[in-house]
């Protein structure tokens, strides 16, 4: 059986030989260098723009500015997924720094930088504002024109009376987090080659989701969809950060205005920063609870930043924006209100574990301190109010697969938590933490992917899952290979090209295994029943006689009266069989009331940890960290703990030392050094994780479900270990400290 | 356009080449900071002068009276040298805390002193240890204590056109023990926040000498003999201690940066200065723990 | 006008001859001119070792190296590890573990590694960390990377012990 087995990822030799071919790597004739221009203040008015200086500079093919989008026939100068507020190149008004406002294509790098430096712009500064919640208050300067007050959308989420919910309530907790901005730091930064070659438009990137990307060019340039095509090798990190469309619409205007050579773009690390980032959130969350725990109101009032254009945020908004930070409780009165808020910053996306942790940091630390008010233990109260199967979530779905509970008991037994403990004494004292978090996927959403059965038993996959790292190809193969029976070795992923696959979403929200996964299921089963259909007539029997074995087709009974697939081909005259596969969920909030399908099934993980504070320093370390997550059905163990490992080191980071730092809109830690990310040294001295399988379960993603607990078990152990609470991420050793010495 | 590089094989033709091409040019020894601030712009010269070749800048030499150390020697070769281990285990602790394998592979001490960065920890321990810098320019060679090298951050004692060729440190006093602590707040292969490097020379338990150098917290590193000597003549009690740690804390001024606030970080030197003293009076620290965490 | 010179490059056991500015780095040397695509870019300040070669042995960071500060000494990349189109036994090791996931970093990993097998006595946990926490993985594949390092540390031949 293909499906359980740890079998190693398909190009495991190419990865260790180095020979896989990212962006970068891709050599094409005739290939042009771009560089991107960008704006030095966080707003201001583009007074003057001129390019020619940089014109004279030898090896300068081409310079976009806004001006180029005026000529006839050139593409429109807003995109954006769902508000279109963001120009290709900034026109009269920038408003982040690091917002392009002009991009060089030359023949050499050296050229396009010296010609990036020549540009001359004169800029007349305007007000600007950081801060989602300050950019609400009346005064704040105004990011967009067509909005006043800054807030782009408001979502909410009714359910129950929250009234008599808080009136039934004997305590109420009200509490305020914060996140700030944060980085993917892929190792391999952005990267897109555009070229226009007979009236079609080609892109291979680095990103995530190569049919949102096609269908943003199509409508940019006015051009059907099959006009353009989208290649993607295969990523080297994405996180989220490659997610919907980033870099392209600046290649493709400049790969058209240049006309037939190719123009590759490929960020610096300094530019990663100011390309996308995590939301700066603030959450106020307010909870009502009997004096048994029970949970009886819960408001929420969430500020997500989105910086300076709205991206995906306003998607964001009408599902996960909400959901995603009221916790997998069962509450009978919940209201969330959901702000989209923009800011002179750049713009805020995707990110692994998007707004679930943010969510997750409120909600669990919000938990803890319930409990610690209640003089209840931290699991205790959860085990109360954890939603179980059947029980109905705030927006009125009903959770049949809900194994909550399952992964936080999974995930304290490692640290020993019914066990008494001792928090030590004197400079290093101990506590334990956890948390449990629950995160929807994409509410609606297609997946289709194709399965050509080829007359010398090759089976190709075409899918449109971007390969970054999590395993997917490999799990997709896995999941083909048991679904028509064909061995592993067998069969072979073609794609994402957008001229050789079929359509899929996204590779985000943890769906593709799931999704995707589906999709397959659903052209194997056509695929064989295609199959049983043409060996029919040369068995001589009816095609409900037959039956799939292995790769041949038998009579029922007649074991005997057998044929291999190959050769059902080969008496056909057929080159290939092939079937498509489509799966599609519905769903989607009411955007309201909140009401409604908000995803096709919920991810579920949890956390729990040992740390020691050092109280004289409020240096955290972290002792033991085990991280358990619902899998429904493993595919591959080895890649779905990695993914899982993964995601604690990940979180760690998070938690602990992870902020884009602006000083009046200026990131002043744009780099690997002043910007750190975990290193193996940072690592808990035992990690532990754990996959929770159900027999019925369906396949659940695993890339993000143990991350957002990561933060508030820490933060929780610290309290418990020290009584502090740190409500701003990250949880710096000055915080701790500070909060332990009052200052 | 992108400078040159000359590979001059003696330290006169070094000297020699800084001097004719003056302001244009700059000494390239490990690289590991210049080739960033050439790669990124910051800097533009015409002319580098690789050092890698100079013979006089190379090789460690042990004698009684002190050890001297060629300017192009690497710090992953003082972090792993077993003498420097031995006799100077404050400088090969804080070479061995710097910045990752392959930065420590490249990077030179004399590169290191040049650059003068704050947030570096060989410059501190070398302070405590007493260093001399030996210098050489176009008006011939001249010593420098490391007390008055460092004028700032980036900003040093050396004049146009001068190379540092080697550091002596004479040996500590008979009965020293010392060591060099690194306290992180972010990664574990973060920068400093606050180094610390101690000297103490003990004779019968009484405290005959005591260095402590503070750096990393503040824009150079920082000696403060006044409250060195409160240590002088007796043994390092806790009370001892506290007072020494509690002066340095009082009396340097900090740094606000992304590893902590000026505030904090003086905290962070009295915890640390503490912390050293008594993992020397003790002497139980195994070489190579990290320390802070 | 570029001041190119003529550099012999001993790289993988053979020699280039290139022809590059004295101040362009080595990692773009290997990669544009030599075609050596796994050393990569990732932070372009040394701090992430995606661009890791071993110079005369000893790992360094190619983004912060200029070509002309390479004097004579041989350089090795993954490409030239292992023979006769065999992986090396370390690459082997990250197979059998599962040592990587995007695999962005996974060459520098590989040379830390082998560096720390030729010049430690491949024994010692610290000396590993010392090795190899200067190398990032975003995918946060640590835990792999540890144990394919130690599994390569084991199958070490008897005659390199």
């Amino acid at each position: 059986m293909a499906i359980g087995r740890s079998v190693p990822m398909r190009d495991a030799e190419a990865r260790v030989r180095g020979t896989v071919a990212y962006l970068a790597d891709l050599r094409l004739p005739g290939m042009l260098t771009a560089k991107v221009v960008r704006s030095p203040f966080p707003h201001a008015r583009i007074r003057r723009l001129d390019p020619r200086p940089a014109l004279r500079i030898p090896g300068v093919v081409a310079i976009l500015t806004a001006e180029d989008f005026n000529r006839p026939g050139a593409p429109r100068l807003f995109y954006g997924v769902d508000r279109k507020d963001q120009p290709v190149v900034a026109r009269d008004r920038v408003r982040y720094v690091g917002e392009p406002v002009a991009a060089i294509v030359a023949e050499t790098a050296e050229a396009a930088e010296e010609a990036a430096q020549a540009i001359e712009v004169e800029y007349e500064e305007l007000p600007a504002v950081f801060d989602p919640l300050a950019a609400t208050k009346p005064e704040a300067p105004q990011v967009h024109e067509d909005c006043p007050g800054n807030v782009f959308l408001h979502t909410r989420l009714r359910h129950g009376d929250l009234e008599a919910g808080f009136a039934a309530a004997d305590l109420i907790v009200e509490e305020t987090y914060t996140t700030p901005p944060a980085c993917h730091v892929a190792l391999e930064p952005h990267g897109v080659i555009a070229q226009w070659a007979d009236g079609r438009l080609t892109v291979w990137s680095a990103t995530q989701a190569p049919f949102v990307v096609q269908e943003t060019l199509a409508e940019l340039f006015g051009l059907p969809r099959e006009a353009v095509r989208v290649i993607v090798p295969p990523l080297g990190g994405g996180y989220g950060g490659k997610g919907y469309v980033r870099l392209e619409p600046l290649a493709a205007a400049l790969a058209w205005k240049v006309g037939g050579r190719p123009v590759r773009l490929i960020l610096e690390r300094s530019e990663e920063f100011v390309t996308l980032t995590r939301h700066a959130a603030c959450i106020r969350i307010r909870t009502g609870v009997r004096r048994d725990g029970t949970l009886t109101a819960r408001q929420v009032e969430v500020y997500w930043g989105a910086g300076a254009y709205a991206d995906i945020t306003p998607r964001l908004l009408r599902g996960a924006g909400l959901v995603r930070v009221v916790g997998p409780y069962r509450i009978p009165a919940v209201h969330v209100d959901a702000y989209g808020v923009y800011t002179n910053l750049p713009p805020a996306g995707p990110f692994r574990g998007t707004m679930s942790f943010e969510g997750a940091w409120a909600y669990e630390s919000h938990m803890d301190t319930i409990a610690h008010e209640l003089g209840m233990d931290p699991l205790e109260l959860r085990r109360r109010n954890l939603l179980r199967p059947g029980d109905r979530f705030c927006t009125g779905e009903v959770i049949e697969e809900a194994f909550f509970l399952e992964c936080l008991e999974a995930a304290v037994r490692c640290v020993g938590w019914d066990q008494p403990y001792e928090k030590g004494e004197g400079g290093r004292r101990r506590g334990r933490g956890l948390a449990v978090m629950m995160k929807s996927t994409l509410p609606r959403s297609r997946s289709e992917c194709r399965l050509v059965l080829w007359a010398d038993g090759v089976l190709e996959l075409h899918t449109g899952t971007v390969e970054m790292g999590q395993g997917a190809h490999t799990a997709l193969a896995q999941i083909a290979a048991a679904e028509t029976g064909i061995p592993l070795e067998r069969v072979q992923v073609i794609g994402p090209d957008t001229d050789r696959v079929p359509y899929d979403a996204t590779t985000s929200a943890s769906r593709s295994t799931s999704m995707m996964g589906t999709a397959i299921r659903e052209a194997a089963l056509r695929l064989k029943e295609e199959m049983r259909r043409r060996a029919a007539p040369l068995l001589e029997a009816d095609p409900e006689e037959l039956i799939l074995q292995g790769t041949g087709v038998m009579v029922r009974g007649r074991p005997e009266v057998w044929i291999a697939w190959e050769d059902v081909l080969r008496r056909h005259g057929l080159e290939a069989l092939e079937a498509h596969g489509v799966f599609e969920t519905q769903g989607g909030l009411d955007p309201e009331t909140g009401q409604g399908i908000a995803s096709p099934h919920w991810h579920q993980g949890a956390g729990a940890c040992e740390v020691e504070v050092d109280i004289e320093t409020g240096k955290v370390r972290i002792l033991r960290y085990c991280a358990a997550a619902y899998a429904g059905r493993v595919i591959n163990p080895a890649l779905a703990t990695l993914q899982n490992e993964g995601n604690v080191v990940f979180g760690l980071g998070q938690a602990l030392m992870e902020q884009i730092l602006f000083d009046q809109g200026q990131p002043v830690n744009a780099n690997m050094s002043d910007y750190q990310i975990p290193s193996l040294r940072d690592l808990p001295e035992v990690l532990e994780s754990v996959l929770l399988e159900s027999p019925e379960g369906s396949i659940h993603g695993l890339g993000e479900m143990t991350l957002p607990p990561v933060a508030p078990a820490i933060a929780n152990a610290i309290f418990d270990a020290v009584g502090v609470r740190i409500r701003d991420l990250p949880i710096t050793p000055e915080k701790i400290w500070r909060a332990l010495h009052g200052e | 356009m992108r400078p040159e590089v000359l590979h001059p094989a003696t330290l006169s033709d070094a000297l020699a080449a800084l001097a004719a091409y003056g302001e244009e040019a700059r000494p390239l020894a490990g690289g590991t900071a210049l080739v960033l601030l050439l790669h990124h712009r910051l800097i533009a010269p015409r002319v580098l002068v690789c050092l890698e070749e100079v013979r006089e800048l190379r090789g460690l030499q042990f004698a009684e009276e002190g050890i001297q150390i060629g300017a192009m020697v690497r710090l992953q070769e003082l972090a792993r040298s077993p003498q420097i281990r031995e006799r100077l285990p404050a400088l090969a602790l804080a070479c061995q805390e710097v910045g990752n394998i392959r930065i420590r592979n490249q990077a030179t001490l004399g590169g290191n002193l040049a650059e003068a960065d704050y947030a570096s920890d060989p410059p501190i321990a070398l302070m405590a240890l007493e260093a001399i810098l030996e210098v050489h320019g176009p008006n011939g060679p001249r010593e420098i204590p490391i007390a008055e090298f460092f004028r700032g951050p980036y900003t040093t004692a050396l004049e146009p056109g001068e190379l540092i060729t080697a550091v002596r440190i004479p040996l500590p006093p008979p009965g020293s023990r010392m060591t060099y602590l690194k306290f992180r707040t972010r990664s574990a292969e973060d920068r400093p926040c606050v180094g610390v490097a101690a000297v103490v020379a003990f004779e019968d338990g009484i405290c005959r000498e005591l260095r402590i150098a503070v750096g990393a917290a503040c824009e150079t590193p920082q000696r403060r003999p006044e409250v060195e000597r409160l240590a002088v003549g007796r043994p390092l009690t806790e009370a001892v201690i506290q007072a020494i740690a509690q002066g340095y804390a009082d009396q340097i001024e900090t740094l606000n940066d992304l590893r902590g606030s000026a505030a904090y970080r003086k905290r962070m030197i009295e915890v640390h200065v503490r912390r050293a003293l008594e993992e020397v009076r003790d002497g139980h620290r195994s070489f190579g723990a990290d320390a802070g965490c | 006008m570029a001041n190119r010179e003529r550099f012999a490059l001993h790289v993988n056991g053979q020699i280039h001859v290139v022809e590059a500015e004295p101040a362009r780095r080595l990692l773009d040397v290997l990669r544009a001119d030599l075609g050596l695509t796994s050393v990569r870019e990732g932070c372009g300040i040394g701090v992430c070792g995606a661009c890791t070669v071993l110079m005369d042995g000893r790992p360094v960071s190619s983004c912060l190296l200029l070509v002309s500060q390479v004097h004579g000494q041989p350089i090795v990349t993954v490409e030239g590890l292992g023979g006769n189109g065999a992986l090396h036994p370390v690459q082997q090791a990250f197979v059998e573990h599962f040592a990587f996931q995007c695999a962005y970093c996974t060459p520098g990993f590989i040379l830390s590694i082998v560096a720390w097998l030729e010049q430690t006595s491949g024994q010692d946990p610290e000396s590993l960390e010392e090795y190899l926490s200067g190398n990032l993985c975003r995918c946060g594949s640590y835990r792999n990377i540890l144990k394919a390092a130690w599994a390569a540390a084991r199958n070490r031949e008897p005659s390199r012990l």
